[in-house]
């Protein structure tokens, strides 16, 4: 038993993964807190004319010009004003190959937790109206499903 | 894993200086070719081969052997300069050029070197060399007795880290006469202490050569921090004692220049960028709180940052004559090809411009060269018909005018033809057969995507490509292109681009609640609307401004915004492509000098926008590409008549 159990824990521990929980439009969504910059207040952006949908507009970033992706449009979710709870995570990844800063407006930033990918269940095909590509899958937390996003496709400019 | 090796990065950027020092100095060789001249030269070629054998550029070293062998034999005296030595020299110098791009003795190099072009020069080098072997007199005096030399050489300890190969210089010594090696190995460390990689020998050769010093000092040319000792020990039995210390190469003034990567430039140019922007906050909170003790600090400080970033941009800044140099060949190159007798003259070559500027500049200016020497400049049938000098005159010439620098082309040849350039326009649908263009706005055509007005291809211009690059390129960097042309006499294209891409004047305009800045390069004036002008909705979108008919664009309709109801608005004229075209905004806040961020590329591809800045209240603004935004504008009007 107990070689048996040494033997499995590095493999187990490869597949947790420490992620943050935000939430849009009551649902829990959830990004690998590797890619995390900071979590601010949300910041007044300034609108690109003519930009493309899911990246309307700009903000500054301690003097930094930061892109502000729009996720609720990528989700087709119903665009909705920031109030009290909103929150602003600044992410660092590489996008098309090119380290990139970009923000996310959230409804709220919950927590940060050890998600269990090897536990990541699949959406059913009838059980979410987003687009599949962005979602890498569903983890159980406390009592409610947490939905992994695939920030490869997620950000990738020409979607 | 290049960057990995310093030393050889090292190599290939100074083996790049070289070849391209060469070109000038081989085309310097064409007047009457001092001794100096041609030593440089050799030395040049000498300095590659040592060297590039040490790195691993064997090919490249064996091919300049050859070379070299050729310049050996005019430094003798014994091979004159002639037009048929120089062509070849300067498609060896191509050559080597290529090789050194290899990047080392890989695959690629080695098709290269067995290549026919490759053959074919070889061939010519050692026809050129053999041609002189028989009617030799005799070796230069200084080579006619052998000589015993010792040489004493100790790596630095890092040395072999570095990529440098003690072997390849003693091979390379053993090629100059007959060596004996031994080594000294008192400083090898215990075995359990001992780092392979690190040097600690020392190599003790003598060597029996009928060559000068300056040739044996050459091989260690690259091993600046070894010790060494070459002693001429040739009446000598016991000599090591009284081995005198080699003169050494002077360290190239290393105290007075720092080499730095371009990207830690750039890095300190961002920061500068951020201090700026904060600075300017500073200034706006200080001006808010009215503390005279802190007004006084803050604009201490703001002098200061004002001299830093003055000195930041100039250390970004080189002199032109960095690509000037670069045409002597393409227009030697070109009149050959050509059958023209063209001379380029330029002038200016000291004028300073950003670095970024500099690198994108090149290839515009060689299209246009090109352009000026294939379809400008006439024959020399027609010349001397029209009473010109049967050799053609190209002049580039550079200066500063501002935050500008104005760079012209000019040429002595036929001018540009505005009839025909007119036809060209019609039939290529450029421009409607009525229209009544102003000669100005004609010869802006020839930069039209597809125009091309030669009667026949060349392989050198005329494909329908160039001009338009060169528009492209120009606006890319903020600038703008005047053509001015006179029938018989001559045209002369002149570029107007910022000094500097990193700091951009603007005016500050505001649309709706949006702040957009519009560089002040572009802005000519601005005028109010008239009220009339407002509630028009007939369709006319220009504005007679003292007697000349300008066309506008509504921004908030351009940037898709709510249409605005501010009772007085305000129009920014500016000049885009050449042409006046007005900008109607909500009202105009004012001018500021700002720091020019790139857009991320969800942004870059939108039409319209140079950058973004960051405003005194630390808000983001977009930064107006006025040529751009016209050009999206006309393609926008195109499809709306077509819908309709």
């Amino acid at each position: 038993m107990t070689s048996d159990t040494i033997a499995t824990r590095p493999a187990a521990a490869s597949r947790r993964e420490m992620v943050l929980i935000f939430r849009l439009m009551g649902e829990a969504f959830a990004l690998s807190v590797s890619c995390v910059h900071e979590i601010l207040d949300p910041i007044p952006p300034t609108v690109v004319p003519n930009a493309p949908t899911f990246a309307p507009a700009l903000v500054n970033v301690r003097g930094a010009i930061v892109p502000l992706i729009d996720i609720r449009r990528r989700l087709d979710m119903p665009p909705a004003p920031a109030d009290a709870a909103s929150r602003l995570i600044v992410l660092e990844l590489p996008v098309s190959g090119v380290p990139t800063r970009l923000a996310i407006l959230c409804d709220a930033v919950e927590e940060v937790f050890e998600a269990d990918t090897a536990a990541l269940e699949t959406v059913p095909s009838l059980g979410a109206r987003w687009p599949e590509i962005y979602v890498k899958g569903v983890v159980r937390h406390t009592d409610d499903l947490v939905i992994l996003l695939d920030t490869d496709t997620l950000f990738r400019p020409d979607g | 894993m290049e960057d990995v090796n310093p030393a050889l990065g090292a190599f290939v950027q100074e083996a790049r200086e070289i070849l391209e020092n060469l070109e000038t100095m081989l085309l310097d060789l064409e007047g009457q070719p001092q001794p100096e001249q041609i030593d440089a030269v050799f030395r040049a070629l000498h300095t590659i081969k040592g060297s590039g054998s040490m790195f691993g550029f064997g090919i490249l070293a064996r091919f300049t052997h050859h070379f070299e062998d050729a310049f050996d034999k005019v430094r003798d005296g014994l091979l004159s300069i002639d037009d048929r030595l120089i062509d070849l020299s300067l498609k060896a110098r191509d050559h080597m050029s290529a090789l050194l791009s290899c990047g080392g003795d890989c695959d690629e190099a080695e098709a290269l070197e067995a290549s026919t072009e490759a053959g074919r020069l070889l061939r010519s080098l050692s026809d050129i060399v053999s041609s002189t072997a028989a009617d030799a007199p005799h070796p230069p005096a200084e080579a006619s007795r052998e000589r015993r030399w010792r040489i004493r050489f100790r790596p630095e300890a890092s040395a072999l880290r570095n990529g440098m190969r003690p072997d390849l210089l003693i091979a390379e010594l053993a090629e100059m006469g007959r060596i004996t090696i031994s080594f000294t190995a008192g400083d090898l460390p215990a075995l359990s202490d001992l780092d392979p990689a690190t040097s600690h020998l020392c190599w003790i050769v003598e060597l029996l050569t009928r060559q000068p010093l300056s040739e044996i000092e050459a091989v260690f040319i690259f091993a600046d921090d070894a010790e060494l000792n070459i002693a001429d020990v040739t009446e000598q039995a016991q000599p090591a004692a009284k081995a005198a210390p080699a003169p050494r190469r002077p360290p190239e003034a290393a105290g007075e220049n720092v080499r730095v990567a371009a990207s830690k430039l750039d890095e300190i140019m961002d920061q500068l960028g951020e201090l700026v922007i904060a600075q300017a906050r500073l200034s706006q909170l200080a001006t808010a709180t009215s503390d005279p003790d802190l007004e006084t600090m803050v604009e201490e400080v703001e002098r200061l940052v004002t001299g830093l970033r003055d000195s930041t941009l100039s250390i970004r800044m080189l002199p032109i004559e960095m690509v000037f140099g670069k045409f002597r060949r393409v227009v030697r190159d070109l009149s050959a090809e050509l059958g023209k007798d063209v001379a380029l003259v330029t002038e200016g070559g000291e004028t300073e411009v950003d670095k970024t500027v500099i690198d994108r500049l090149s290839e515009p200016l060689v299209h246009m060269i090109r352009n000026s020497m294939d379809h400008g400049i006439e024959g020399a049938q027609a010349r001397l018909a029209a009473g010109k000098p049967a050799q053609g005159t190209v002049s580039l010439s550079a200066r500063q005018e501002g935050g500008e620098i104005l760079i012209s082309i000019d040429d002595d040849g036929a001018g540009l033809d505005p009839e025909a350039i007119r036809a060209k326009a019609v039939e290529r649908k450029l421009l409607s057969p009525e229209a009544q263009p102003a000669e100005e706005e004609l010869f802006q055509l020839i930069f039209a995507p597809g125009f091309s007005t030669a009667k026949q291809l060349s392989s050198v211009s005329g494909r329908g490509v160039g001009m338009d690059a060169v528009r492209s390129t120009v606006d890319a960097l903020r600038g703008s292109v005047d053509v001015q042309s006179r029938r018989g006499r001559g045209t002369r294209v002149t570029l107007r681009l910022p000094v500097t891409l990193a700091i951009v004047d603007g005016l500050l305009v505001r649309l709706g609640s949006s702040v957009f800045v519009i560089p002040l390069a572009s802005v000519e004036e601005c005028v109010e609307v008239d009220a009339a002008e407002q509630t028009r909705d007939s369709g006319r979108t220009m504005l007679c401004i003292r007697e000349h008919l300008v066309p506008f664009l509504e921004l908030d309709a351009v940037f898709a915004q709510a249409q605005s109801a501010e009772p007085r608005r305000r129009v920014v004229i500016v000049k885009a492509d050449g042409q006046r075209l007005g900008l109607v905004v909500d009202d105009i806040l004012g001018q500021n000098q700002t720091v020019i961020k790139s857009l991320s590329q969800y942004h870059r591809g939108v039409e319209g926008f140079a950058g973004a800045t960051i405003l005194g209240d630390g808000s983001v603004a977009l930064i107006i590409d006025v040529a751009s935004l016209a050009r999206r504008a006309l393609s926008q009007r195109h499809a709306q008549r077509t819908a309709a």
